[in-house]
């Protein structure tokens, strides 16, 4: 008995909006800053995509190919932050960001903000609130992502979200290989202050 | 590629090459002396520690602090279907 061949199923843009418009919307909203952006990079993704029908062979599901569509979009959305206000990196150790954090004469930790010990998973156990520190420190984390500097953010969803490789990200945002760790580096920087400002520091619920 | 400075004695330069050997392996100097670096600075080790878990919490954090039935705003939603709308008016 030979199997029939079945025809490719045409995609159906009449049903997108109700069978993934939710969970692209999600998705996008978990990765930048606000609801407005988020809807508006699922309208370019369904604009895009309704623009692109004919190149769709069904060899992905629909639902695939709209998400390869999303992505897309997020990492244009964060080009375009990235790029504007244009802010050139300073990397001369007496005015770089980095002064903050380092004594610009010999490189060492200012004392003020030498890392403390945080306490890992591994101190928790028996305590039965291990999930809940985990989203404490998850949202925590997502406050603190929103006052990094438009670069730096670009940088750390990519990578660290989007899970690019660090040669494509250099690719997306015109930087240097240099110039991306420096960035990394910086929003690193940050990001393990303010955690630690906001989550070490927060009062434990008992 | 250019000259890195050494993070022998300089915490600045070890939390930069921490953050650039998490993607490209380094140069047999610099990797020495930044071990040789961590062997002896607490601080730096607390970084490195604290800079891979941020890193692996990224994408969980962005998944998980969207509520799991949260649904696209109504505005968004509406105008999303003019869209389509038009589209299938156009016969297209």
């Amino acid at each position: 008995m030979s199997l029939p061949i079945l025809p490719t199923p045409a995609p159906d843009p009449q049903q997108w909006l109700a069978r993934f418009g939710d969970e692209l919307y999600r998705f996008a909203l978990g990765r930048v800053a606000d609801a407005d952006t988020a809807a508006e990079l699922v309208q370019d993704t369904f604009v895009s995509a309704l623009g692109a029908l004919a190149s769709f062979r069904g060899q992905a599901s629909e639902r695939t190919w709209l998400f390869v569509i999303l992505k897309r979009k997020i990492i244009d959305h964060y080009r375009r932050e990235a790029r504007s206000p244009f802010v050139p990196l300073d990397l001369s150790p007496e005015h770089a960001p980095e002064a903050e954090f380092f004594r610009p004469a010999d490189g060492h930790w200012r004392e003020e903000q030498h890392p403390a010990d945080w306490p890992g998973p591994s101190h928790d156990e028996g305590r039965g609130d291990l999930a809940l520190e985990q989203q404490e420190f998850q949202n925590i984390l997502r406050l603190c992502q929103q006052r990094l500097s438009a670069q730096q953010l670009a940088v750390f969803v990519l990578r660290f979200v989007e899970e690019l490789p660090a040669e494509d990200i250099c690719k997306e945002l015109s930087l240097s290989p240099a110039n991306y760790w420096v960035l990394v580096h910086r929003a690193k920087l940050h990001l393990r202050r303010c955690l630690e400002k906001n989550w070490l520091q927060a009062p434990v619920i008992a | 590629m250019s000259a890195i400075p050494s993070p022998l004695f300089n915490c600045r330069q070890a939390t930069l090459l921490i953050e650039r050997r998490a993607d490209t392996p380094l140069p047999v100097r610099p990797r020495v002396q930044l071990w040789a670096h961590l062997r002896l600075c607490p601080y730096c080790r607390r970084y490195a520690l604290q800079s891979a878990r941020i890193a692996r919490a990224a994408r969980p954090a962005a998944e998980a602090v969207v509520p799991a039935n949260l649904a696209l705003p109504a505005v968004a939603r509406a105008r999303m279907q003019q869209l389509f709308d038009a589209h299938a008016g156009s016969g297209g």
